[in-house]
Parts: structure tokens; sequence; C-alpha cells
């Protein structure tokens, strides 16, 4: 606690150990600390859990580069840029990663429970479907769950009968507190108070939740100028431990207000990616072939960043061309 | 708009122009409506450019009554929030949203579905032997287990309206029941939690309903398909006593709205 850090990409990135459990800021394909997930790959990270309330990029490219051991989460894909996350799909099918589904609602109950320090958190959502079948619990048949790692709770859920009005049954699901919050935000304070621009996703909960919390940033503000509106802030510079400044960080997923995300380079990276061969190709490209992320903006070119550049009026970029029209 | 309310012939349209129409003619005005990304955008925004100009539009992400001047490609997109009433987040979607009781309507797509309205979003296979994953239920089931209606968007193919999902994603009008998985009613599992089910399933060839026993019935054939060509498309025995005739074409009113109004980048309608 007290003020955070400020480190490089790669000193926070060497922090994360083989084994631990990491959950993300941002919703699909918008606001990922994609930068982080390039270094994670580049520091050879092993076995990694992933808690998601969704995937996106960013665990495509987890999975892809064989960094991850066990994915927990209720979606993955890239919206319409690519219908299905097809590293992850190959993956599981040849036992690569070990899966465990959950719906929405059911990600995001175990992730505010343990964003408020509660061991469970009640819901009705989602109940009587194979999401909740004792035989499909991907974590329980990989013999993960006798309490030995204080990441995977004993059981997926439970069921518990309303004692209080009489609503019948309802589900309890486990908190969840990741070992690591790797958390994009366009706008950070001196002090560490955290903004973001738009639609706050699960971002709190993922600061909250996490035991330790990294914050990729375009930029450093001074607190002063965030504090003139604190009910635009999104977080506490105290529950933030470490901060990288690393402009661009998000790409090719997208930063109301700073950029738009790269649709082509979305589609392209799903076309091409389908097979392992094709996922070393792109990371050999893009991850393993560049030094850090500066060259990784050099080589992706002034041009096409300048046409991702948000308009400041409405917070994404009137340049791109989306359809046919 | 200049273009009349007259209805536009065959040929004149295309399938997923009657797709979003059919959409936007589920749409109550007043709805609170949770829609995904792509066809239900469209057809909610149709809604509220003609049928429904009050019904209201939750994303995932957590933009509440957006009121976009550009096409959101994602439910998360910067566009979605563009003059909305809130910005919150998933918990204000999923929770302070929809658990608690405010959504009307879901709007929600699968690549399998049942005659109970169950659908398969994640597996070919089980999770036991995944042959190919799909993106997964993401908000799928739990639109589908609480909003009190939910319209469902399907490619009408026989392996795709099948009689026994494998997995299955979001619950319809037949649930399982855990531990064993035998198959109840709906309201069985969900007691006073309970607000209602999938209502009508929208094709590219007809539109079906739910009758009192849940399950799916055939209500209207799109011009240009017989009961027939439907019946030839469904993996199990349909009830097609029930047909009222033919679905109502698009208007050249509605198809302008689309072009024009709704989709005029040509996303989501080339």
């Amino acid at each position: 606690m007290g003020t955070p850090k400020i480190i490089t990409l790669q000193e926070a990135t060497s922090m994360i150990k083989d084994g631990d459990c990491l959950a993300f800021s941002g919703f699909t394909i918008w606001r990922r600390p994609v930068a982080m997930c390039y270094e994670i790959l580049r520091q050879g990270k092993k076995n990694l859990h992933l808690f998601e309330v969704q995937g996106g990029f960013h665990s495509e490219v987890l999975v892809g580069g064989g960094a991850v051991k066990l994915w927990e989460g209720s979606w993955m894909g890239q919206e319409i840029l690519g219908k299905t996350g097809v590293n992850l799909s190959r993956k599981q099918a040849n036992g690569e990663v070990i899966v465990d589904d959950l719906s929405h609602g059911h990600a995001v109950g175990r992730l505010s429970a343990g964003a408020i320090g509660l061991p469970f958190f009640p819901t009705a959502l989602a109940m009587g479907t194979d999401i909740l079948n004792p035989a499909y619990d991907g974590i329980a048949n990989a013999g993960l769950r006798d309490g030995s790692n204080p990441k995977i709770p004993k059981e997926k859920y439970t069921t518990v009968k309303d004692p209080f009005y009489d609503m019948g049954e309802l589900l309890l699901m486990p908190a969840i507190n990741p070992n690591w919050g790797l958390v994009y935000a366009p706008m950070v304070g001196t002090e560490g108070t955290v903004r973001i621009l738009a639609q706050c996703y699960n971002d709190q909960d993922v600061i909250k939740a996490c035991d330790k919390v990294i914050v990729i940033c375009e930029e450093i503000v001074p607190d002063e100028y965030l504090r003139r509106e604190p009910t635009q802030n999104l977080a506490n510079g105290y529950e933030i431990d470490y901060i990288v400044v690393c402009p661009w960080a998000a790409h090719p997923t997208g930063s109301q207000f700073y950029y738009d995300t790269d649709a082509d380079f979305l589609l392209s990276f799903n076309k091409s990616t389908k097979t392992q061969d094709g996922f070393d190709k792109f990371a050999e490209e893009y991850i393993y072939g560049v030094k850090d992320h500066d060259e990784y903006l050099e080589k992706l070119g002034v041009r096409r960043l300048e046409k991702l550049r948000a308009s400041q009026a409405t917070g994404y970029s009137s340049r791109v061309k989306r359809g046919t029209r | 708009m200049t273009a009349s309310n007259e209805y536009a012939k065959v040929g004149e349209f295309k399938p997923l122009d009657l797709l979003a129409v059919a959409g936007a003619r589920e749409v109550n005005d007043g709805d609170v409506v949770f829609a995904g990304t792509g066809l239900p955008m469209l057809a909610i925004g149709l809604a509220q450019n003609e049928n429904a100009p009050t019904a209201r539009c939750v994303y995932e992400g957590g933009s509440i009554d957006g009121r976009p001047i550009d096409t959101p490609t994602s439910v998360g997109d910067a566009r979605c929030i563009y003059q909305a009433s809130r910005a919150g987040g998933l918990y204000e979607a999923f929770y302070g949203q929809l658990h608690s009781g405010y959504v009307d309507l879901g709007f929600l797509g699968g690549a399998e579905i049942d005659k109970y309205g169950n659908l398969n979003t994640t597996y070919v296979g089980t999770p036991l032997n995944p042959i190919m994953r799909f993106t997964g239920s993401g908000g799928n089931a739990d639109i589908l287990s609480f909003a009190k209606r939910t319209v469902l968007i399907m490619v009408q193919e026989k392996r795709r309206f099948t009689e026994e999902l494998e997995y299955v994603t979001s619950p319809g009008w037949r649930v399982k029941k855990w531990p064993s998985g035998k198959y109840v009613p709906k309201q069985a599992v969900y007691g006073k939690f309970f607000k209602g089910g999938p209502s009508a399933c929208i094709t590219d060839m007809a539109i079906f309903r739910f009758d009192e026993n849940g399950e799916m019935y055939l209500d209207t054939v799109h011009p240009g398909f017989s009961v027939e060509d439907v019946k030839n498309n469904v993996g199990f025995d349909l009830n097609v006593t029930r047909c009222s005739g033919e679905t109502k074409p698009p208007t050249y009113r509605q198809l302008e709205i689309l072009y024009n109004v709704v989709d005029p980048e040509g996303i989501f309608l080339p």
C-alpha cells in the first residue's frame, strides 16, 4: 500500500512467476494490456492460470504462445473480427490447455466477491445448463481441486436454499483473487489515481480482487488534474502496486479517446493463427522478432497508427474503413 | 424518410434484411433490450427508428441506452456509449440490469438449438472430447436465463436444429436439473427467480414460437420457402399445425432505415 512504483515493462513482467494466476482489464477487443502479454511470451513464462470474464486478443496470444496451462472464463473470441478464439480452440482440443467454462454472470460474480473480500457470491444466473454439469468440471477432471492451490476453489460451485425470503435454490460461486491484475488504463495520476474514459467493464473488480496490480498506461498525468473530477476516476492510487508507461500498449485492441481497434490486424491474426505454425509465424514477426514495444510500434508504422487515432469529440477514429460502403 | 410502408417484393431484399426486420418486430415500445453484436444491433436499431422509439438498449460492456451515431462493431465498442444515460460495466449489465429484473427482451444467436430453445454456443463435441470450441457462453446463458422474453436468431440447417444438444450452454424451456442432469421444466429449476424464456426463433427460412409446453412450433414461413423446406431443415419432429402463413416481407421504409440509418457503412449489411 502507498504510492505505486513506476517501473519498466520488462521489470513488471519479470515479477510474474510461472504458474501464477492472472486477470486482465478490458472487454474482448478493448483496453487489453497487450504489450505486457507480448513481453510475457518474450520472457518465456509458463503454466499460467488465466481467470477471464471473457478473453480476447491478449489471451489468444498467451494461449497460442504456450504460456497458459489453465483457462477459466466464459468467452473467447474477437467479436466480428474473429468469431471464435482459434488458439484456445486448438489447444483445448489437443489437450494442451485445461479449460473450465463459466457464464459471464458467474465470472463477474466470482470476481466481484474477490473484490470485496467475500468468499463467495450468490447468483441465480445460467442455472440448468452444462456449465454446471459436474462431469464437465475441467479443473476437477484435471485433479486440481485438491485444495493445494490457493487460487483454485475446492468446488466449482455449490447450491444453497435461500434461508431468508424462501426464494428457493440458487448458486454460490467461489470468489477469485488472482495473483496479478494486469490493467491497461489510458491515464494514471502521479499518485496512482486511475481514469478510464468509457465503460468500466470489470476493471475495478480486477484491481480490487488481485493480490498485486500493474497498471500499464498511455501517460502519467498530475494527480491534481484527475482530482478535479473525482466522479470520473476508476481506482485509488493505493490500490495499485506498479505503473508502467507504455504508449499504444493496448494495440491492436482499442482505447477510447486514444485509439480505435485495429480491425485489419485482428482479422488477419484470427485467420492466420488457426494452426500452430501460423501462430508461430505471427509471433516471430510481431513478438520475438522485435526487441521491445518501441520496435513493435516502429514496425507498425506511423501511417497505420495515425489512422487509428481517436477523435477527441467521439472517442473513436473516423478514418478507419469499417464496412463495405 | 421518403420510402413507403408497402412491402418489398421477393428479389428486392436479402435474407439478412428480413432477419433484421423480423427481429425488430419482436421489440415492444418501452422494452429494455439486452442485445449482442451483429443482427441484434440491426434489429434493435430498426425498432428504435420505427415501431419501438422508446426501447432502451443494454450492451454487455456496460453501456445503457446509448444513442450511437456510428454502428458499433462490438458490445464493448467506444461507439456504444455515445449519448448513453450511463456507462457502467459488466456488474451493472448482468446484476444491476439483468438479475434485478429490468430486462424485458434478450436477443441471442447460437450454433445449435433444440426444440425447447436450449442453445449450444460452446462446443462441437463435449468438454470431455472437444473437437472444436466456439466462443462459449459469454452472456448468452445469463440472458436466456433471466430476460422475460428472448429472441433467438439462428441459421436454418438440419444439423443446427437438433433433437438433443451435446452441450447445453443456455437454458430454454426445459433445462437440466443437477446433479442428475434430467430435463425438467425451467420453472422447476428457477423457482421464484423464473422470469420467462425464449419467445421466438428467427431463421433465414422461418419464424418459430414456443407452445404452452415450451416446445417449438412453426409460426410463419419466409417468402420463397415452403413448410416442407422448413421441415427438411429441422432435425427433430417439428409441429407445423399452428403455422399461420407467410412472414411479412420488409417494407421499403424499413429497408431504407436499415441501409441509410442503422448500418450506413455496410458493416453487417454488405
